[in-house]
């Protein structure tokens, strides 16, 4: 390749990379910045000093949607993962008559779009009285996202040496315990993948944190940062404060166990591929 | 490993129970858009098709339903090739990819809600985007506040978003392409472009229909991004029918027009969806 095609190349990309950077450098610099810096304008503009008050502000608002939001997406992941799993395994590795149409249907479940049953949810929630609870939004990201995290551990479970298998069943180990015992510790990278992925999707969700809490005591992060936008003039030092302390837990994730991430998104999408 | 008929039982009856909920909860839905049903309380009558007739005569939906078809048509085609321009150059790139990878795969781990306001404070009159243009001497825009540039501006933020995960997607499914195969043809003098066409693009079929696939019912889905930008407006120019269907059930009440509003959604969705499962299923046999 020649010298000159490579530098094109480069330089393409790091045209395409600022870009792309140009939101989250605007979103951190915007949130330090007073009410008088946003209104001169200088979007790009570094702020003039570490200003602590849009945080200090856009926390006061939006913590108990963080404390929510963090109690719901743990909770409701290990429970869509725990339940999610135990079916991944039997379809993966045990395999039966109707696996595939198990698949099929549980494949059908998990991609249409979940506003189709927001209101017959909205009613189970209120039927079994846990409109606008934290057991409430775990049944209810349970219900969506389990058929999600059965495909996905399926995936990488159908990794797993047969060899392992194999042995076990001689050493008479069922499937109970092989699941608990074997499976799990051995596959535990998959699950993270797993986890991290739900877990990233619940806390990002709106619709349904919008529709089951807005405005009560179990109120998700999500709404409550779209409700600091307001009707009036936007408060963009403040809105910019308020996204980025919602955005932490995803973005840790991301910058931290991004492999993982990666590895989830992908077996999400093409369940057994790349 | 040896199972019983009560091991089939016990490790799948969770997963079917939650799943044939779904199902019936869609059943629900497609009840509902038979009555008249209005507000929290059940109280309803059967009334047949009439609330799709009443949706067939209202501008409104149509216009939703324009815009979710102009989503498709207008979000998709960037995203896919920008992320496979992308996947290639970070597969030419070599090293660099590290680094780059994560820098355009970030969006994706957002919320929506933050990336609408990311990208309405970029749309502001005093955003990034004005202060460019009057940088150069051009004309400011209205952006997300004009009607007829509106929906282009939520499609821009949601192609941000997404670019990076067809982006990872393309860079598998160019891992999967023989190294022999790019080797001959730079023997023969293909230059990076040849390989792009003659190699690249013809290989990765399999990864574009998975992009193509997700991307679509990316687009039925979408509702955040719109309520946070500009909650269907100005006037409701950008409204799409998930945002339609949730005004209509949960605003205004009317919980059967909703319901047929939904119905719409679920066909276009099946559309996708049913061939989609049907290959994965394929795909799982192999």
């Amino acid at each position: 390749m020649t010298r000159l095609s490579r530098l094109s190349i480069y330089g393409l990309l790091i045209l395409i990379v600022l870009v792309w950077l140009i939101p989250l450098y605007t979103m951190a610099t915007t949130s330090f910045k007073t009410p008088r810096e946003v209104a001169e304008g200088a979007y790009l503009a570094l702020p003039r000093n570490l200003n602590l008050e849009n945080y200090q502000e856009a926390f006061s608002v939006l913590q108990g949607g963080l404390v929510n939001s963090s109690i719901v997406a743990i909770l409701a992941t290990l429970v869509c993962i725990l339940v999610g799993s135990w079916a991944g395994f039997f379809l993966a590795l045990l395999k039966f008559r109707y696996s595939n149409a198990v698949f099929m249907i549980t494949s059908i479940a998990t991609f249409l779009p979940y506003q189709i049953v927001l209101f017959p949810l909205t009613q189970f929630i209120v039927s079994i009285g846990l409109m606008r609870t934290h057991a409430g939004m775990i049944v209810a990201y349970t219900i969506l996202n389990t058929p999600m995290a059965a495909l996905i551990t399926a995936t990488f479970f159908q990794k797993v040496p047969p060899e392992l298998q194999e042995a076990a069943a001689l050493d008479g180990c069922g499937p109970v315990t092989f699941y608990w015992r074997i499976l799990l510790p051995v596959a535990r990278l998959g699950i993270l993948s797993a986890a991290i992925l739900i877990f990233t999707m619940i806390w990002n969700e709106f619709l349904i944190a919008l529709s089951f809490t807005l405005g009560t005591p179990a109120q998700m992060a999500t709404p409550a940062l779209a409700n600091l936008k307001g009707s009036d003039a936007v408060q963009w030092q403040l809105l910019m404060a308020g996204s980025l302390l919602t955005s932490l837990p995803p973005l840790a994730i991301f910058i931290f166990l991004g492999r993982y991430y990666v590895a989830g998104l992908m077996a999400g999408a093409t369940k057994g591929g790349a | 490993m040896r199972y019983t008929r009560a091991h089939i039982f016990l490790f799948l009856s969770p997963l079917l129970l939650i799943v044939l909920f779904m199902y019936g909860m869609i059943a629900w839905t497609g009840y509902a858009s038979m009555t008249n049903w209005v507000g929290m309380a059940p109280s309803w009558h059967f009334n047949g098709v009439d609330n799709y007739i009443k949706l067939l005569g209202m501008g409104r939906f149509w216009d939703a339903l324009k815009n979710n078809v102009l989503w498709l048509v207008v979000f998709i085609p960037p995203t896919a090739i920008l992320g496979l321009v992308l996947a290639y150059i970070l597969d030419v790139a070599g090293w660099a990819e590290r680094i780059f990878r994560p820098v355009l795969l970030y969006p994706m781990a957002l919320s929506f809600v933050v990336t609408g306001n990311l990208w309405a404070w970029m749309y502001d009159a005093k955003g990034v985007f004005n202060m460019s243009l009057t940088g150069l001497g051009l004309k400011p825009q209205l952006w997300i506040a004009s009607p007829d540039q509106v929906l282009y501006c939520i499609i821009a933020a949601a192609i941000w978003q997404y670019t990076g995960f067809a982006m990872i997607l393309y860079v598998a499914a160019i891992r999967e392409i023989p190294v022999e195969i790019f080797e001959a043809a730079k023997v023969d003098g293909a230059n990076l472009t040849q390989l792009f066409y003659n190699i690249v693009v013809p290989n990765v079929g399999q990864a574009t229909m998975i992009v193509i696939a997700m991307l679509t019912l990316f687009s039925l889905k979408i509702f955040d991004l719109v309520w946070v930008m500009t909650f269907g407006g100005p006037g409701t120019s950008s409204e799409v029918l998930p945002f339609f269907m949730y005004v209509a059930s949960y605003r205004q009440g009317f919980v059967g027009l909703g319901s047929a509003i939904s119905m719409v959604i679920l066909l276009l969705a099946i559309l996708v969806v049913i061939p989609y499962s049907l290959w994965f299923m394929k795909r799982a046999a192999e």
